[in-house]
């Protein structure tokens, strides 16, 4: 990180540092170190001194050194070969007596972060890992990751890993979360460290003596561990309780989140859980630090997709305070937005029309889209107090106010009498374009009942020289033939001299195009414009339905306590991806686990599959794809080439065969769906010959025995059979999965 | 876990930055930067901020950024409660945290972050640990150093780590045996126009400050604990006894720690200790409007109410204000619009009033909305919620200590609606 400007500094700092007279007074000496350190924090560049700072690390003055050594980890990359010549003293001081130095060199040391520093410092952390002093090993323990970091293509030291397990059992705390977090890092390309029975039991024994981030690690360590009976997991849920009530908010959701986890067969449980946490819950929504109120508003969000009565008794809680940063203020009014209910919405309602005059239009607009969305069930209400906000005559307040009004229109038909009252004299406030779209859109699509209707589209087409946006022009122009078929002879002529600059004057090619198709489109007869606008719409009430369906808990569980409530599971997906596809070089390490549920198949099965179908030289083509007609009529053309049974458990979790199906390049085409009786799939898969196999699943009445009927465009047994044993171990993995 | 951390002052440079697992660019905070940009307020920065490659999570306090540089996923509320450990460990050492005193002891800091974390993992953040470790500058320390040439750095491992009880260290000493208890409580509330409570809690601490020989075992109890149901504790009290009994029992941490958390939020339970009355019209027709605030004390079980302070932010209209206060000092900012008045303490016989006169914009139309009314002020000896302990015994030592508790209740969000 050069940074200009530097060279005068190091100059004169070098020449102090080589003066004998400062070398002589331990003070000044340490005192023009500590001008390097200041220089280097402000990000100048201080490499040129770093001879004479190898130098000065042979003292015996602690603090000299925990400098000489700060300055040396943040450079040893730039200057590999100089900083050789420091680890002599550096392995010196590793067998010092007094363990603060011992820590602090060998610290410094697994932090240099250069190549070829391994050699040096394996045996140091080995006896590190043995010393006396639990502040040592501390060190030595998380020095094994970070060798480990430094060559991540080298081999896993297996002797490391085993002496790291049996430091599990070390009788001072820290030391033992550092070994977890160290195994973690050292073995994440094998999965992580593996918690079995005895570590498992072990670390739960241990939790209370923890520090709060020790027990917030070692909940989240724990989430790997399945116990083996229903005895055992409720005794582990009786030891933890304590934890729902710590005093760190970190330490009650990470509590939470495993008790989901581990309860996640018994939703009665899981329900208890929830609401233990909630007072705790809303102690961080009402926490002294904004940033931890925003985090447990994210949460209190998830959980309200699931349980959406679960804070309405405490609607008040969510209600805003003036002096509270915006992005509180957002988040609990779309809390508020969720837990309303018969006995408080006349409350939150209130509530929230205050917030509509706020000083900042964001959040006032924030407010408003808030009551659009609860009129979505008390439409009533909510309309009138939108109706009302009209009155202000605020430019914000009145375009917001209008979308709300074209969504709800859309989804609730039965209120658009009292919108379109409300509508007239709106124009007049509307600047931007995602206001005067949605009003156009409106006038267009319920102009029959708004009286002044062509008369605020003629002003729209008058000014539209001036207007700036395309999408307004495109909306305009949908709007005013939609009007001209219900109320011709107002709009004809309006209709005509904007089609007429659509197509004469107007620059944007989407525009014009539109005007252009319009006007074709009236040339062919009226009926034809009437059979193309106004033909029945979507069912708008399936989006809807789809959205307000309660979520079971299981579905979030295991994003509970991460970064995902807090921007979305598809936004961490995409910046995880990203992450993974150009992590390079050393500035990215830790190809982390981003995976927030276990992989479909395990590694081994995969390489089982991979295996078989090697071996009958069977390659399936990627992503073929076949459409629904063509497999019906393929599939009652040919015979039926081999049909077979396998035994099956428990229900059918279409997703998981689905994706499970994908791996192995086999598509499906249709799927009952999960607990249908019977169930029925089919599928299809095409080798690298084009030749096509079809395939059934049937689960009958008996649900045990899953039929498989298998029919092949071209009579060839061996591919035949190959094909059959990849289904078979699909099946086969799958069921072991969900039994 | 935590890979960088940049401290950012509200003006946008970064004056401090600290990596542990390997040097992320200074480029990444112009994400942050960004952010900041777009946010008015510097306290309206959202405190997570996805970029490309890495996750920003951020606390402000003390008018600085503390942005943690996150790599993997983490649980948000643990990262952050981490920064807000090592802001109050600044303030332990420091007395105050500012970018200046963190630029004139960055040595200090550095040595300090360094112990608090390796290689991104939390470590060592209990303040008595620390400051074995390494001692906080003080201006006599400074001065003998400057004299002697010793350093501010322990020479000794701190003890406690190798004690059986994590948080206590072994072998402490004092001449004199002492406990103190501060019981504080801080009261949210929003009050509506007509004077009714919309919401109201008690946020309710106690503190404790205890220099005991030895390895005491205290217990606390108290005369109400049924008002106590939602309350986190210090590691060190053992819940089951809490559980089955309603008593605290506890090997205290030396020195300063909390040893409990409460909150009170049945409407119920939470007495308002104030009221104000307020008279704020403005008239459609007129370029002036009348303000008049009084304010009393309600519910206050005879204790004074002190350092009693009201500001309001006036609309944008107003142009100034024209005010005269019965006691107190008040000041008006026109830029800001900020009203501020310093009541100082409470007379129940002659309730202080703040009456004037506001000038507006001259043709403006009235403002949609009354200003909110934001008020802070003091009770000394007095738990609003009524909590109140019983008795405070010490087992496993054969000295007397001297005990002593205090009440106290602040305001905290309070505010009223006009």
């Amino acid at each position: 990180m050069p940074y200009l400007g530097s060279e005068d500094v190091v100059k004169e700092l070098k020449k102090a540092m080589c003066n004998p007279h400062i070398q002589a007074d331990r003070l000044r000496y340490r005192n023009v170190i500590q001008r390097v350190i200041r220089h280097m924090t402000q990000g100048l560049d201080m490499s040129g001194v770093f001879m004479e700072m190898v130098k000065a690390s042979a003292t015996i003055d602690i603090v000299q050194k925990k400098l000489v050594y700060l300055y040396m980890c943040t450079y040893a990359p730039l200057k590999p070969d100089l900083a050789l010549l420091a680890i002599n003293t550096l392995c010196k001081d590793c067998s010092d007596p007094n363990p603060m130095v011992r820590g602090l060199a060998l610290r410094s040391m697994c932090s240099l972060r250069m190549p070829g520093v391994q050699e040096y410092i394996q045996q140091p952390i080995l006896n590190g890992l043995r010393d006396k002093a639990s502040y040592v090993r501390r060190v030595a323990v998380l020095g094994c990751a970070k060798m480990h970091n430094l060559h991540e293509d080298s081999e896993v030291d297996g002797t490391l890993v085993n002496e790291l397990y049996s430091l599990l059992r070390d009788q001072d705390p820290i030391v033992v979360v550092n070994c977890l977090r160290s195994l973690e890092e050292i073995l994440k390309h094998e999965g992580g460290v593996v918690i079995n029975k005895p570590i498992a039991h072990h670390l739960l024994n241990r939790m209370s003596k923890l520090d709060q981030w020790g027990q917030g690690e070692v909940l989240n360590f724990l989430l790997r561990y399945q116990p083996r009976s229903e005895e055992e997991l409720f005794d582990i849920l009786n030891l933890l309780d304590g934890f729902l009530k710590s005093s760190s908010a970190g330490v009650v959701m990470g509590a939470t989140k495993l008790f989901l986890a581990l309860a996640k067969n018994f939703p009665h449980v899981q329900k208890d859980v929830l609401v233990r946490v909630k007072g705790p819950l809303l102690a961080a929504c009402s926490s002294e630090s904004r940033e931890l109120c925003f985090a447990a508003l994210c949460h209190v969000r998830q959980i309200l997709h699931s349980l959406p009565g679960h804070f309405s008794r405490h609607y008040r809680k969510f209600f805003c305070c003036y002096s509270e940063p915006h992005y509180i203020k957002l988040q609990k009014v779309e809390v508020l937005c969720e837990l309303v209910n018969d006995e408080n919405v006349q409350q939150v309602l209130e509530e929230l029309r205050g917030y509509c005059t706020d000083v900042s239009a964001d959040f006032a607009q924030a407010a408003i889209f808030a009551i659009g969305g609860i009129a979505r069930t008390y439409t009533e209400q909510c309309v009138q107090i939108l109706t009302e906000l009209l009155g202000l005559r605020q430019e914000h307040v009145t375009t917001a106010v209008v979308q709300t009004f074209r969504d709800l229109v859309w989804l609730c038909p039965q209120c658009a009498e009292a919108v379109c009252q409300a509508l007239p004299g709106c124009a007049e406030n509307i600047q931007d374009s995602e206001g005067k779209q949605a009003l156009i859109w409106l006038l267009g699509v319920h102009g029959e009942r708004i009286p002044n209707a062509p008369y605020v589209l003629e002003d729209f087409v008058e000014n539209v020289k001036s207007e700036t946006f395309p999408a307004v022009k495109m909306e305009l122009l949908t709007a005013l033939l939609r009007l001209f078929l219900s109320r011709p002879a107002e709009c004809q002529d309006v209709l005509g001299r904007l089609v007429y600059y659509c197509i004469e004057e107007e620059k944007d090619m989407a525009v014009r195009d539109r005007g252009l198709f319009y006007y074709r489109l009236l040339l062919t007869g009226i009926d034809e414009v009437k059979q193309i606008l106004c033909s029945p719409k979507s069912d708008p009430s399936l989006g809807l339905l789809e959205d307000q369906a309660e979520k079971p808990v299981n579905s979030w569980a295991s994003d509970f306590n991460t970064l995902v409530p807090v921007y979305g599971k598809v936004r961490w997906a995409t910046i995880s991806n990203l992450q993974r596809a150009e992590r390079r070089g050393p500035e990215l390490p830790a190809p982390a686990s981003f995976a927030t549920s276990e992989p479909l198949i395990p590694e081994e099965n995969k390489e089982q599959i991979q295996e078989l179908s090697d071996a009958g030289a069977l390659t399936l083509v990627p992503n073929h794809q076949i459409t629904a007609e063509y497999f019906e009529k393929t599939w009652l053309r040919l015979k039926v080439a081999h049909q077979q049974v396998l035994p099956w458990q428990g229900a059918v979790h279409p997703d998981t065969l689905q994706v499970a199906l994908q791996v192995v390049n086999i598509q499906t085409i249709a799927m009952s769906r999960a607990g249908a009786r019977p169930w029925k799939a089919y599928l299809s898969a095409q080798d690298d010959s084009d030749c096509l196999f079809l395939a059934e699943l049937l689960l009958g009445p008996d649900p045990s025995e899953m039929q498989v009927s298998v029919k092949q465009q071209e009579a060839r047994t061996e591919a035949l059979s190959s094909f059959i044993s990849v289904l078979e171990t699909v099946l086969g993995t799958i069921g072991d999965i969900t039994s | 876990m935590i890979h960088s951390l940049f401290l950012i002052n509200s003006s946008g440079d970064i004056f401090l930055e600290k990596h542990w697992k390997s040097v992320v660019s200074r480029s990444v905070c112009d994400y942050f930067f960004e952010a900041q940009e777009r946010a008015t307020e510097a306290e309206n920065v959202p405190p997570v901020i996805p970029t490309p490659h890495h996750y920003l999570l951020s606390v402000y306090r003390h008018k600085i950024f503390f942005v943690a540089v996150i790599q993997t996923e983490v649980p948000p509320l643990f990262v952050i409660e981490f920064l807000h450990r090592v802001v109050d460990t600044f303030q332990d050492y420091f007395g105050v945290c500012s970018e200046p005193v963190i630029k004139d002891n960055v040595v200090v800091v550095y040595e300090v972050l360094e112990e608090m974390l390796d290689n991104g993992f939390p470590l060592a953040t209990e303040s008595n640990i620390l400051k074995e470790l390494i001692k906080p500058p003080t201006i006599l320390r400074t001065v003998v150093n400057t004299i002697t040439g010793s350093t501010n750095v322990g020479d000794q491992l701190p003890t406690g780590q190798l004690s059986v009880v994590p948080w206590r260290r072994t072998g402490v000493k004092y001449t004199n045996n002492e406990a103190y208890f501060d019981v504080i409580e801080e009261i949210d509330a929003i009050i509506d126009k007509s004077g009714s409570t919309i919401t109201a809690e008690i946020q309710g601490v106690i503190d404790a400050c205890v220099k005991l020989t030895g390895m005491p075992d205290l217990t606390l109890s108290f005369m109400n604990p049924r008002l106590l149901d939602d309350v986190s504790f210090h590691p060190c009290v053992r819940f089951k006894r809490w559980e089955s009994e309603r008593i605290l029992s506890f090997i205290p941490p030396d020195g300063n720690f909390r040893l409990l958390s409460y909150h009170v939020s049945a409407q119920n339970l939470v007495a308002i200790p104030v009221y104000v009355k307020h008279n704020i019209s403005f008239r459609d027709s007129s370029s002036l409007g009348r303000f008049e605030i009084t304010v009393g004390p309600k519910q206050t079980m005879g204790k004074a109410i002190e350092g009693v302070i009201v500001t309001s932010q006036m609309p944008k209209g107003v142009l100034n204000m024209s005010l005269t206060p019965s006691q107190g000092v008040h000041t008006f900012d026109p830029v800001t619009k900020m009203l501020s008045w310093d009541v100082g303490k409470i007379n129940p016989q002659k309730l202080p009033s703040l009456k004037g006169t506001m000038s507006l914009q001259a043709g403006a139309s009235k403002p949609d909305e009354n200003p909110t009314i934001n008020l802070q002020f003091k009770i000394q000896q007095l738990a609003i919620s009524g909590l109140k302990v019983n008795r405070l015994d010490m087992y496993g030592e054969k000295y007397k200590p001297f005990k002593g508790i205090k009440y106290m209740t602040k305001a905290g969000k309070f505010q009223v609606r006009t």
